[in-house]
């Protein structure tokens, strides 16, 4: 999923209310790069099943659910 | 004993000294600060070093004495605090400009109960840049250097602590761990870093951080030492609600309890992956050395590791948020490592992070599941030793690397699973590479266990290849 420079600068304007040249974006970029890497890494995990331990709990009646 | 002597003296060793009124807290401060203040030029550790009021202190300490009362191990002891810490009426910097005449009110609960525990507190120590890094490589207070090896790192983000403890400036520092930061300076710096249990110590009056994952924890140049800072620091806040009402043991106690029936699991992927080979071989020498003292250990797999790198996705979120006060007034104010890398974080959807909480969840789960059948997790605590101060790039096992800034995260891919779980890691010197700069070991324990992985680490520490040695500093 590449970001354009465009699309990368004005996200940047609205946080900070400042624009990067291209070469200030050019070092942003590793870090956006190594988001999206694990981004694509995460793409067939099935997390569907994850959910905080106290859902779990309550599914399991109202015992549990009390504890 | 001359000062030189004295100051390389741990706590564990010098404390009956200052009970006993051989030695006064005001020579040891004097001498503290003379060193701290002749290695500065060379270390470059502290940021400010508190000479009128750690004497203030000393004096306190020792006119207690003279009327008999003594507060426990840490009374009259000389200490350093990360600059990230607040400290009431001392400039408290974060290591940015940004912050430079930030003076608190009052001090961090740390601080607090560690000067009711007696400590004499040297200075505010330098550090990465908001804490943000592995490095310690300050651009605007400049490098913390090694005094392993001067022309290397300490370690981040905590490096001014570590380079202290190692020196024999400082007989502990506090630092702080979000992905590391105490451990890899004590892994740099051949000193012992710990990073307890999340919600074992208050983190009230820690500047400009994460809501996942920090730790204030203790460098020390003993794991006994690591024990006595922990039981002073350590307990319930009631005005820090990340803090959990668990009991603290009494460490000494369990310090005394043998090794014996202990098995350690070693993992058969990510931790062992991507290693200098020097590292490698020191750790398994160290695994050796602890079956010779009796732990049996079994290989243990960690399957959900392989997407440990969605864990960064909450600190770029995070540290968007924290600096969003600052950094559209400050821009300039900011070294260019954590303006670039901060700015990368607008760009994590709520959707990913979410996700990243799920993989938390898994990756927490997995570590409690496989600690149920060993008793605790031995890793290196680093891939490499210190790295260079100028370099941008280091090859482990044949791939480049980026040392710093945006994109970087090898040096800390050991330690900050760590921080996602809160399960509690020390790392202990465990021998040096081939340039002589230290190699750490690291022990990985189930929640509220630091007494085991301190029991477990004084072990090895016993017949560990760095005991007794020093830098050559000159």
């Amino acid at each position: 999923m590449p970001i354009s420079d465009e699309t990368l600068n004005r996200i940047i304007a609205e946080y900070g209310g400042f624009e990067l040249s291209a070469e200030e974006l050019e070092l942003v970029k590793p870090e956006l790069e190594n988001y999206l890497t694990e981004l694509q890494n995460l793409r067939d995990l099935d997390l569907s099943d994850v959910m905080s331990s106290r859902l779990l709990r309550a599914a399991e009646g109202a015992e549990a659910d009390a504890g | 004993m001359p000062d030189n002597e004295l100051l390389k003296l741990t706590i564990s060793e010098i404390a009956p000294m200052i009970q006993a009124r051989e030695v006064s807290p005001v020579d040891l401060t004097e001498a503290a600060l003379a060193e701290a203040e002749r290695r500065q030029p060379t270390l470059n550790s502290f940021i400010t070093i508190m000479r009128e009021q750690a004497m203030e202190q000393a004096e306190q300490a020792e006119d207690e004495l003279s009327r008999g009362q003594y507060r426990g191990p840490l009374h009259g002891i000389p200490i350093g605090i990360k600059d990230n810490i607040a400290t009431g009426g001392i400039k408290t910097t974060l290591g940015t400009r940004v912050l430079k005449d930030h003076v608190p009110d009052e001090d961090a609960e740390v601080v607090r109960r560690s000067k009711e525990a007696g400590a004499i507190i040297l200075g505010k120590e330098n550090l990465e840049e908001f804490a943000a890094g592995a490095t310690s490589n300050n651009p605007h207070y400049g490098a913390v250097h090694n005094p392993w090896g001067l022309d290397h790192v300490p370690g981040g983000s905590s490096g001014g602590g570590g380079a202290n403890v190692a020196a024999g400036v400082t007989f502990a520092s506090l630092g702080t761990d979000l992905g590391g930061s105490v451990r890899l300076p004590g892994a740099f710096c051949g000193v012992v870093g710990l990073k307890q249990t999340f919600g074992r110590v208050s983190q009230r009056g820690l500047l400009v951080t994460s809501f996942n994952g920090d730790h204030i924890g203790p460098m020390t140049r003993s794991v006994r030492d690591s024990a006595l800072v922990l039981q002073a620091i350590a307990g319930y806040d009631p005005l820090d609600p990340s803090t959990v009402p668990v009991p603290v043991d009494d460490y000494a106690l369990v310090l005394e309890r043998g090794i014996q029936g202990l098995t350690m699991g070693i993992p058969s992927n990510h931790y062992f992956d991507l290693l200098d080979p020097e590292v490698e071989a020191s750790v398994r020498r160290a695994i050796a050395a602890l079956e010779e003292l009796g732990i049996a250990s079994r290989e243990v797999s960690l399957p959900s590791m392989e997407y440990v790198g969605a864990l960064r996705f909450s600190a770029m979120a995070d540290s968007v948020v924290t600096h969003e006060p600052y950094i559209a007034s400050n821009r300039e104010d900011y070294g260019p490592d954590t303006l670039y890398r901060t700015l990368a974080g607008q760009f994590v959807l709520g959707r990913d992070y979410s996700k990243a909480m799920k993989v938390q969840r898994i990756i927490k789960e997995e570590h409690a599941r496989v600690l149920q059948g060993v008793d605790f997790l031995v890793t290196p605590t680093t891939p490499m030793p210190a790295p260079r101060i100028d370099a941008e790039t280091i090859e482990v096992d044949g791939k480049r690397q980026k040392v710093r800034g945006p994109g970087s995260g090898h040096i800390s891919r050991n330690t900050s699973p760590e921080n996602a779980t809160g399960f509690p890691a020390i790392t202990v010197p465990c021998g040096f590479s081939e340039l002589g700069l230290p190699i750490g070991l690291q022990f990985i324990g189930r929640p509220w266990e630091e007494g085991n992985l301190f029991r477990i680490a004084n072990a090895y520490e016993g017949v560990s290849p760095s005991r007794g040695v020093w830098p050559d500093l000159g």
